[in-house]
């Protein structure tokens, strides 16, 4: 069940990351491809998503800065309008006293039926008053018109009252006063005809003030309303009192221009305040006109955006990271793949190169001894020749050495025949071989190993097999490979089969079979591999069966291999009877 | 004037002299020569049944003094004896007219029972 999943996965897993044949290391372009990886990935993603993460966040910046700039106008643009409103208010009510004081005059307005008449035409003009009396400059309330009756009240300690006294006129803040309701006081001063001054009071009802206010408030997030200076909610503030009808915000610095500034509520939410400090042209307030709201609010809009864009953002990051990754993934196994192509090229190549210095030197070593080695073989001949032609000297025992002599002179022929056959290796050309003399050549080679080890040699390639036109030196190396390779596979006592059949008319098949240790099933797909042995270090180069793999298929022909663990292994090579000639 | 049955030619003095004298003993009276113009005069003077010639001589190589003896004297039977003969050598050896290609130390017994064969084919 987990062999399939690991199979998929070793599929799809970039090949230089299993990457551990060392010995190819000095001939790779990139000596670390996981590093190569890794760089191409970062680098690439890098490019690709700086640009959009700077730019996006330049967006951003400029989308706030605009925003807060369009804030502060539209905030300082409504607090102007409020505050107009408000000024106007009062402005107007002052005026209607100043104008109903001046006109009518201290006695008429004295006496009680009158002063309500009066009451009753200003509520009808304007509205919004509640009670109207006139006050000596003493501070007693002299006469009074409206619901409550408050006749001979004293006001001179009223803060207002005072304020009356120094200025023309005045607007009282909002205070509760006797009757224990908000409301606000204005009130003129006139003169009487004797000369004394005297004051005439209207109370105001502050439920008209809030009306109007409310009429500029603008949304959901927004509040509007009028603060002492001191920080005293005149009117209700819907979000920001604090302690003691006090707000709880900080109070702007005095300005005689309305304005607006970035702040924070006590919950460090970010807030735009559009204030104006409230002056009448006939007497200055206290008031301090502020309209409230919430940045957040103001930004909902782009908010939701920015999440979109976010979102898109994170989108597009994760399909460039799986791209990025992918291509590169890609393109490093592929750049890998080529370069361990190249590698193990030049590997070969140097050790065919190795193989051919090799050649030389021993056909060099061959030629030179090859002269010296006929002198003394027809000297040792001519001793020989004296004592049993001639006859001229009897000597068994000399005759014996002689021979010896001659064996071993013959001995090294062969060393020298086979050296030249082996430098002649890397020549290329066809020509026609008996199958049957090469293999029995070959295993001559082995005849003294075999009868020391007591390996049997069994040779069956029948009369019927034609000469081959092909290369001698690359199918005696292909020969003596397998033959090799056998040998070191066998144990003692074990055997050795060389078989040879026709396959059609065109082609032959070899059979090399031995019945020795085997090949387990991991290890059979990789023996061609260059450098793949079982054998222990430095024991032996992993070449052998490649190089035979290599002639095999310069000779156009085909090498197989079946092999069972502990039953022997058998190599099956087909060839061309006629071996094109090599482009 | 005296009948030769082989002319012997090889650079390698010593060797060359070894081996008219193995002949000698066994009946074969050889002549010997150690460079090729020599040999090529040689056979155009003299009739030789049989030739042992060395590929490497001093002055040309053996298979130029093969196809001059083959030109002068078609009859004469021309054992090539060589140290180092590639399997080209052979081919071009073979083509050009030579009886046989020997390797190298020398199996006297081999090139008796040859030489044998062509005296036999000759008369």
């Amino acid at each position: 069940m987990m062999k399939s999943p690991n199979r998929f996965l070793g599929s799809i897993w970039p090949r230089f990351y299993l990457n551990n044949d060392e010995h190819l290391n000095p001939y790779y372009t990139f000596q670390d491809y996981r590093q190569t990886w890794g760089m191409a990935i970062f680098i690439l993603m890098t490019t690709a998503l700086l640009p959009l993460i700077v730019m996006t966040l330049i967006y951003y910046q400029l989308i706030e800065t605009s925003i807060d700039t369009e804030s502060l106008l539209r905030t300082e643009r409504a607090t102007s309008n409020a505050r107009r409103a408000v000024t106007f208010f009062l402005e107007e009510r002052l005026a209607a006293l100043t104008f109903t004081a001046n006109e009518m005059g201290y006695d008429q307005l004295t006496n009680p039926g009158h002063l309500t008449e009066v009451l009753r035409n200003l509520k009808l003009g304007f509205g919004g008053l509640t009670d109207l009396s006139v006050i000596a400059d003493s501070g007693t309330q002299v006469t009074y018109a409206g619901p409550f009756n408050l006749e001979g009240k004293d006001y001179s300690n009223q803060p207002w009252f005072m304020e009356c006294q120094q200025h023309d006129a005045c607007v009282s803040e909002t205070f509760s006063g006797y009757r224990d309701v908000p409301h606000i006081v204005v009130a003129v001063k006139s003169t009487r005809p004797d000369g004394r001054l005297f004051v005439l009071r209207a109370t105001l009802e502050t439920e008209r003030l809030i009306q109007t206010l409310s009429a500029y408030k603008t949304g959901e997030h927004a509040d509007i309303f009028l603060v002492n200076r001191n920080g005293l909610l005149q009117t209700p503030s819907q979000f920001y009192e604090g302690e003691s009808h006090h707000v709880d915000i900080t109070l702007p610095t005095y300005s005689n221009r309305t304005k607006a500034v970035m702040s924070a509520d006590r919950n460090g939410q970010p807030i735009v305040i559009g204030y104006a400090f409230i002056d009448t042209e006939i007497a200055p307030t206290s008031f301090i006109l502020m309209v409230v709201k919430q940045k957040a609010g103001m930004m909902k809009v782009w908010l939701n955006l920015r999440s979109d864009i976010n979102w898109f953002l994170v989108v597009s990051a994760v399909i460039l990271a799986i791209v990025i990754t992918l291509t590169s993934t890609f393109m490093v196994n592929k750049i890998f793949q080529a370069d361990r192509q190249k590698a193990e090229t030049m590997v070969m190549a140097e050790q065919n190169c190795q193989l051919a210095s090799i050649g030389q030197l021993a056909a060099g070593v061959a030629h030179e001894i090859n002269n010296p080695l006929a002198l003394i073989n027809e000297t040792a001949g001519y001793v020989k020749d004296l004592f049993l032609i001639k006859a001229q000297y009897e000597d068994t025992e000399l005759v014996e050495h002689i021979d010896s002599i001659i064996e071993a002179v013959d001995r090294c022929g062969t060393i020298t025949r086979q050296l030249l056959g082996f430098a002649r290796r890397f020549d290329v050309h066809t020509q026609p071989i008996d199958l049957k003399e090469m293999v029995a050549d070959v295993i001559s080679f082995h005849k003294k190993e075999a009868a020391y080890r007591n390996i049997t040699i069994h040779m069956d390639i029948p009369e019927t097999i034609p000469l081959i036109e092909t290369d001698r030196g690359k199918l005696q190396q292909i020969i003596l490979n397998l033959v090799n390779n056998a040998f070191q596979a066998i144990d003692d006592g074990c055997f050795l089969d060389i078989r040879a059949e026709m396959d059609g008319s065109e082609r032959v098949r070899l059979f090399i079979r031995d019945n020795g240790c085997g090949i387990s099933e991991d290890h059979l797909n990789k023996v061609f591999e260059p450098f793949f042995t079982t054998k222990k270090e430095g024991k032996g180069t992993g070449l052998g069966l490649s190089i035979t793999y290599g002639l095999v298929k310069k000779l156009h022909g085909n090498i197989t291999i079946q092999s069972k663990r502990g039953e022997g292994t058998t190599f099956e090579i087909t060839l061309p009877i006629q071996c094109q000639k090599e482009v | 004037m005296k009948h030769f049955d082989i002319l012997i030619v090889d650079d390698e003095r010593r060797y060359a002299d070894m081996l008219a004298r193995r002949l000698a003993l066994r009946g074969l009276i050889g002549k010997v020569c150690y460079d090729g113009q020599t040999a090529i005069d040689i056979v155009a003077q003299e009739h030789f049944p049989m030739v042992i010639l060395d590929l490497r001589l001093p002055d040309m190589y053996g298979t130029e003094v093969l196809a001059k003896i083959k030109t002068c004297r078609p009859e004469t039977a021309v054992i090539i004896l060589t140290g180092h003969g590639t399997e080209k050598d052979r081919e071009t050896c073979m083509a050009g007219g030579a009886h046989s290609f020997m390797n190298k130390p020398l199996n006297i017994d081999r090139l008796m029972a040859m030489m044998a064969r062509i005296k036999e084919r000759s008369s």
